[in-house]
């Protein structure tokens, strides 16, 4: 037996002594890591592989294995206000383990009406680095990558799938064109006052085009509710798991539309 | 002839949800959209039976003309 296999069956060894009704706690994964001068992401991922759960995953209800495949699933987040901001944070809880967040901006007063991460504390500040700095609060082993321009084909290049979190028309339109090209699925989602919709805009479905058929903007700045926002950044997170672990989805060949004024959600068929 | 219109978002306010509306043989989708005072640059998609459609449809006897707004926030 090797050197470095010697010491990853003493690092198991290490997991199981440590670990209780088969979950690992942070506290306990540090203290190995340290020991054995690795990472908290190689204890973790050597817990997952032997049936071993970090313990803040233990209520996700997914088996070691979908947990697995989530920690090794990279993520890219375009435009991180309401949706993006919100979608992120739900995908850190859930143990993706790579984000690449993409926003130019920073945060402004009319955003704390409905972005997560938009406080007080935060006004000002870029929207990308406040949220990788609170998505590490929220699980230490997440790798963000941090771009603070505006979308590009670099920004969604090796990612397993694209969140929209964008806000105009035109930009959507841009990034469906670089996700088909890539054939990245895109998880759509837009909102308005108490209305949104959501979906996945792939080559096959071409779901962008149909929901933004005209060339110009819509007149009006939308107004938005911050309800509407959480219903459609956890229908996005939501359809980016089921993607992730190969689960099917009714969103693969219509889109949903949410109506929290009057409690109606409508799937209406693609063509 | 009688054909349901159906609203869908912010389409609804200070509309309706669903309406019978009583229309001339010959009417189009378009027609309907400009009939209620939406803005065609406001249009997303145009659904009669379920099945897509364009502003120059011609809407038949028993249709269900869905109108959906573009949303555009995030």
């Amino acid at each position: 037996m090797g050197e470095q296999n010697k010491n990853k069956q003493k690092i198991l060894q290490r997991i199981k002594l440590c670990s209780q009704n088969n979950a690992l706690s942070l506290n306990e994964g540090w203290r190995i890591a340290a020991d054995f001068n690795c990472s908290l992401l190689d204890i973790e991922t050597t817990a997952l592989e032997h049936s071993i759960v970090p313990a803040r995953f233990n209520r996700n209800s997914l088996s070691c294995h979908e947990q697995l495949r989530l920690f090794r699933s990279r993520v890219a987040i375009i435009g991180c206000g309401g949706l993006g901001g919100r979608t992120a944070e739900l995908l850190a809880r859930l143990g993706v383990g790579h984000l690449l967040l993409t926003d130019p901006d920073n945060f402004s007063e009319s955003n704390l009406n409905r972005q997560i991460f938009c406080t007080l504390q935060t006004l000002g500040l870029n929207k990308v680095e406040v949220l990788a700095s609170e998505l590490k609060q929220i699980n230490p082993v997440l790798i963000c990558t941090q771009n603070i321009h505006l979308f590009n084909t670099h920004s969604i290049t090796g990612n397993d799938l694209v969140i929209d979190g964008l806000d105009s028309k035109e930009a959507r339109i841009r990034l469906s064109q670089l996700c088909q090209k890539q054939d990245i699925p895109m998880i759509h989602g837009a909102v308005q006052e108490w209305y949104g919709q959501a979906g996945i805009d792939q080559a096959s479905n071409k779901l962008i085009s149909t929901l933004y058929p005209q060339t110009t903007e819509p007149p009006k700045t939308p107004k938005v509710l911050a309800m509407s926002v959480a219903l459609v950044a956890s229908l996005q997170a939501a359809e980016a798991i089921k993607i992730l672990l190969g689960h099917n989805s009714a969103l693969q060949n219509s889109w949903l539309q949410t109506d929290l004024r009057h409690c109606e959600y409508n799937l209406i068929p693609l063509p | 002839m009688q054909v349901q219109v159906k609203l869908f978002a912010f389409f609804r306010e200070g509309r309706f949800i669903r309406e019978d509306k009583e229309l001339p043989t010959g009417t189009t989708a378009g027609q309907v959209v400009d009939d209620l005072n939406i803005d065609r640059e406001e249009v997303g998609v145009l659904m009669i039976n379920s099945r897509h459609c364009t502003f120059e449809t011609v809407l038949q006897e028993g249709d269900i003309y869905a109108i959906f707004p573009v949303i555009g926030g995030g």
